[in-house]
């Protein structure tokens, strides 16, 4: 049951940033990473077993939210 | 923070985080190109198809929570479940890689060649890398079905897990982000 909630997780995820896709501005390029952020924690977390408590999952979030960022910035500057 | 409390063997993890290395160097490089030339690169962007991108995203998440099941059923004991799993996950790559091979026939029967642009430089690069391991990882889901043993289930799961994660994070910047 939790696998299948990550699952459909992922495909509204998947839903959101078909729809995002068709928003310009900065703003809607932040949502759109910020969508990528959650799919990848998601993936992390429910798929690859990255338990919240051990603090590894945030060994990887937190630099993937730093680089997704980076990313932003190059993209609006 | 302790190796121990990382889920499967520690080298998965190794080779997992190398892969974000390497996928994040080359997408912030595109970025950081795309400065020089943004509307170029939002031009040569606005060619690619992001339907059959999204539709690939929905298959490969597919596919992960395919395999997902089949290690769940491995440390079941279910093998049988376990197998179907795996071979699910493989079809969903197979899948995938057939709308890349008809995206990218696509693109060059248009004239978008590696060096028709710089952005479709990293596009064939960063795709075409990603899909190498798409490729390698079906070879993967084959092998630990056939032993089927927790460990290696797990661990090819993981791998599996690892292409659909790069994928996540290639969408935005190389499809979306115009």
């Amino acid at each position: 049951m939790e696998l299948t909630r990550i699952w459909l997780t992922l495909l509204a995820l998947t839903a959101a940033t078909t729809a995002l896709a068709f928003v310009p501005g900065p703003a809607a390029a932040a949502a759109l990473l910020a969508v990528a952020f959650l799919k990848a924690r998601a993936i992390l977390g429910g798929f690859l077993h990255l338990g919240r408590g051990s603090g590894w999952r945030a060994a990887f979030t937190v630099p993937l939210a730093i680089w997704l960022a980076l990313v932003w910035g190059l993209h609006v500057i | 923070m302790r190796v121990q409390d990382l889920p499967g063997e520690p080298i998965m993890w190794v080779l997992i985080a190398s892969e974000l290395l390497v996928f994040a160097a080359g997408i912030t490089a595109m970025a950081g190109v795309r400065l020089t030339d943004p509307a170029g690169f939002a031009a040569a962007q606005a060619q690619l198809h992001g339907w059959m991108a999204a539709l690939n995203t929905a298959i490969l998440v597919s596919s992960g929570f395919c395999a997902a099941l089949a290690e769940r059923a491995c440390h079941r004991g279910d093998g049988r479940r376990a197998r179907i799993g795996l071979a699910l996950a493989a079809l969903g790559g197979a899948a995938f890689l057939a709308v890349k091979v008809v995206e990218y026939a696509g693109d060059l029967r248009a004239g978008l060649g590696m060096e028709s642009h710089p952005f479709f430089t990293f596009y064939y690069l960063l795709t075409g890398f990603h899909a190498a391991h798409v490729l390698f990882g079906i070879g993967v889901l084959a092998l630990v079905a056939i032993r089927l043993r927790p460990e290696e289930v797990q661990a090819g799961a993981a791998f599996w897990h690892m292409v659909d994660l790069v994928w996540v994070l290639i969408l935005p910047p190389v499809y979306l982000l115009g």
